[in-house]
């Protein structure tokens, strides 16, 4: 991974993103899209796969764009502010993320053309009933019956399952984990949608009962942990995203909305909100722009920025989305409204691929391991 | 001359003269023989503020050149260059003052011979600055001070004051108001040390009573003392953000601190610890992101939040430290240093979230100058100084 962008290069992909899902993904949108039963609005899909988001992190030579985390977490603020409804962080960052991670040249070129087009909307199913997205919490595992692998176990908040035409599955083998692709119309598969408390994700469990799969290279954990590396990235600039436009929309309001003679913003209770939750919105940005670029350079500290960027987004949005709700008062209290949207998006976003606790743990775990004076100095 | 000449030139005048200053302090308030001795070399070879005309001891330099100038000096930890960014009084003065202050002043403060204190707060008139009521009048060809400042650090060395006082009682509190500099070493300026919460005493209240000093020492003009001020202020918030008064006698980080007390493997005490040091990770990545944005000419809104987010880090750290060593917070005195350590980090960060301006003051700010939120109504703003209640 490096850097492979101009800043002006940079600017101009965030520009023309920002762009298509003002009209593309506005309000309307997003809730005309929530309430069908995909929960993807596969034009918008088409749109951003010919514009090459949807091969963003695929290499040239399968039909991507062959870019890095930089331009991810850029696009990803973009996607994240209008919390489009698309299958971005399923199949284009994680299941691209794993193909790519696993180092198995045939599956790549036989799965990573059509995700890249945006023809093929792949998924990862990464963790099991207790969703912490870590190794022991995998209950999937995989046996060898007669040269066939069969998979049995359950997978669960398992992104856009319902809708996708690859499953890419983390299984228990012999020895150690294993990566395997498994077809979701296969015998003994049965995905079950969950109802979700954000109706712009769509997630599902997996029950497997002696699936047939196919072996993924040699990939085992290090290659979802590589995967979710990526995926956290892009969750973090999704989230510094998210967390900016319902931040701009509660400003907004404040100045506007007039109470006792005079805009409510005017009133230090509101003012001293809004004060500290810039404070939050630009650290998110922050963490999550230096986590990209530390990721993209392969830094030593790398890994201890995804950790920081994965808690300081999570919960700096959580924070804004929530505080957004009491600085507008009433009328946010209402489904019509569009900050609740943000508010189930922030919370729900806190949980998917890991909460806070745990990557603060991971986190301190790194630093602890350091001398004082690399510590200091980061 | 090309940068890389630049470049060259300034690291080979280093490499003759750079000899190092031993162990001194480097704030704005200290100042020693050898430290004058340095300043006064940079000021005659002319790096002390290359950024400025020439006429006024500097070369005139581009913001990339002086760049070049201050990273070369800090390559060997050599201080005095950049100082056209740094030293408030000087850049004051070239903003404000006239020319016969400034070349009586300017040469001294560079070279660290003359030494400034800030004469703004006063009991009366702390967030409400634009409230002082110290007096200076006219008589003749001089100006007669009277009052009382507070806060002042650095007041009982310094030569000169920089001295916000009311000129004008009959016009609304912002409009009467006007900028000096003030000779301190006079018998009517007394100064008498402050003992804070910590202990310690680096501040001063200074009584003055029937101080004088000549009408050039006006800066800025009669009753436009406001402006002056607001740019000396801001300059002083920027650098409080960056460099925080924070641990002093090389106090343990965190993870240090708790790995001594036997409390790294407590998971409340491990969730902490990452929210602090992540909180101070994250001002750091936000100044980074603020001077980058200004290097490539855009604006940015983060500059003004270092303050808010030094003070929160400060408190924060603190909190979590007192939780970590426990019960041995009880305790003082040179036979617990960890525990004096930890108590003087608690009260002293309310140095940051109280001095150059409240918390609460800087959240007015953010809110109105970088989100444009309505102003707070001000009751005294439109009537005569004097008719302003008090109390």
């Amino acid at each position: 991974m490096a850097i492979t962008t101009t800043l002006e290069e940079r600017r101009a992909i965030a520009d023309t993103v920002r762009k298509l899902l003002a009209d593309a993904s506005s309000e309307k949108h997003v809730r005309a899209i929530m309430e069908t039963p995909e929960g993807i609005d596969r034009a918008l899909w088409s749109t951003l796969a010919a514009l090459g988001i949807a091969g963003l992190l695929v290499p040239t030579r399968f039909g991507g764009a062959g870019l890095g985390p930089v331009e991810l977490e850029l696009v990803a603020e973009e996607t994240g502010a209008a919390l489009a409804c698309t299958p971005f962080l399923s199949s284009s960052v994680l299941a691209a993320g794993l193909l790519t991670e696993s180092g198995d040249e045939a599956a790549c070129a036989r799965l990573l053309p059509g995700i890249a087009d945006g023809t093929t909307i792949a998924t990862a199913a990464l963790t099991g009933a207790r969703g912490s997205w870590q190794a022991p919490d995998v209950t999937v595992t995989a046996a060898d019956e007669g040269g066939t692998t069969r998979l049995s176990g359950v997978a669960s908040y398992v992104m856009h399952a319902a809708i996708a035409d690859v499953l890419l599955v983390i299984a228990r083998t012999a020895d150690g984990h294993g990566l395997f692709e498994v077809d979701p119309r296969a015998d003994g598969v049965a995905i079950e949608a969950l109802s979700t408390f954000d109706r712009t994700l769509r997630l599902g469990r997996i029950t497997f009962a002696r699936t047939p799969a196919r072996r993924i290279g040699t990939a085992g954990w290090p290659a979802v942990e590589a995967a979710l590396r990526l995926a956290l990235v892009a969750r973090a600039g999704e989230q510094a995203g998210g967390a900016r436009r319902i931040f701009d929309m509660t400003v907004e309001y404040t100045r506007n909305r007039i109470q006792f003679g005079r805009p409510i913003g005017g009133f230090q209770a509101i003012k001293h909100m809004a004060a500290e939750l810039l404070l939050e919105a630009e650290s998110a940005t922050s963490a999550a722009r230096d986590a990209a670029q530390q990721l993209a350079q392969q830094t030593q500290g790398a890994d201890e920025a995804i950790d920081m960027a994965a808690f300081a987004c999570a919960d700096a949005f959580a924070q804004i989305a929530a505080t957004a709700i009491q600085m507008h008062g009433g009328i946010a209290f209402t489904w019509e409204h569009p900050a609740h949207l943000y508010l189930r998006r922030a919370r729900a976003y806190s949980y998917l691929l890991g909460s806070s606790g745990s990557h603060r743990e991971r986190f301190v775990t790194r630093i602890a391991a350091q001398p004082e004076d690399v510590r200091i100095a980061s | 001359m090309s940068h890389d000449d630049l470049r060259r030139e300034v690291r080979d005048w280093l490499a003759a003269h750079w000899t190092g200053l031993g162990s001194v302090g480097q704030s704005m308030w200290e100042t020693n023989d050898a430290m004058r001795a340095w300043y006064t070399k940079v000021f005659e070879a002319r790096w002390s503020v290359t950024g400025w005309p020439e006429i006024w001891f500097g070369r005139g330099f581009s913001d990339e050149e002086t760049r070049i100038v201050i990273e070369e000096f800090a390559r060997v930890g050599a201080p005095g260059a950049g100082q056209d960014r740094f030293n408030l009084p000087a850049n004051t003065l070239l903003a404000f003052g006239n020319d016969a202050l400034r070349i009586t002043l300017i040469p001294g403060l560079l070279k660290r011979e003359i030494t400034t204190c800030l004469l703004y707060s006063e009991p009366g008139a702390g967030s409400d600055l634009a409230g002082v009521r110290t007096r200076v009048e006219r008589q003749g060809d001089t100006f007669v001070v009277n009052g009382q400042k507070v806060w002042t650090s650095g007041a009982a060395s310094a030569d000169y004051g920089m001295l916000i006082a009311r000129t004008d009682w009959d016009v609304p509190k912002h409009s009467g108001l006007s900028f000096f500099f003030l000779p301190m070493k006079q018998p009517g300026v007394e100064v008498r040390p402050l003992r804070q919460i910590t202990d310690e005493a680096h501040f001063n209240e200074v009584f003055i009573t029937n101080a004088v000093m000549p009408v050039d020492n006006l800066v800025g003009g009669l009753n436009q003392g406001w402006r002056v001020l607001q740019t000396a202020l801001a300059y002083e918030r920027s650098v409080m953000g960056a460099n925080a008064r924070g641990a002093r006698r090389g106090s343990a980080d965190v993870v240090a601190l708790a790995r001594a007390a036997g409390r790294l493997n407590d998971p409340q005490v491990r969730q902490d610890i990452a929210r602090v040091v992540a909180l101070r990770r994250l001002n750091a990545l936000n100044n980074a992101r603020a001077k980058a944005d200004l290097e490539q000419g855009t604006s940015s809104s983060i500059m003004s939040l270092g303050k808010l987010a030094m003070s929160r880090i400060l408190h924060e750290e603190a909190r979590v430290r007192t939780a970590i060593i426990g019960a041995e917070s009880l305790l003082a005195g040179d036979a617990h240093p960890v525990a004096d350590d930890v108590n003087f980090l608690a009260l002293n960060a309310y140095f940051t979230s109280i001095g150059g301006g409240t918390d609460q003051i800087q959240k007015n700010i953010i809110g109105e100058r970088v989100l444009g939120l309505p102003k707070e109504p001000e009751l005294d703003r439109n009537i005569p100084f004097k008719q302003v209640r008090s109390g």
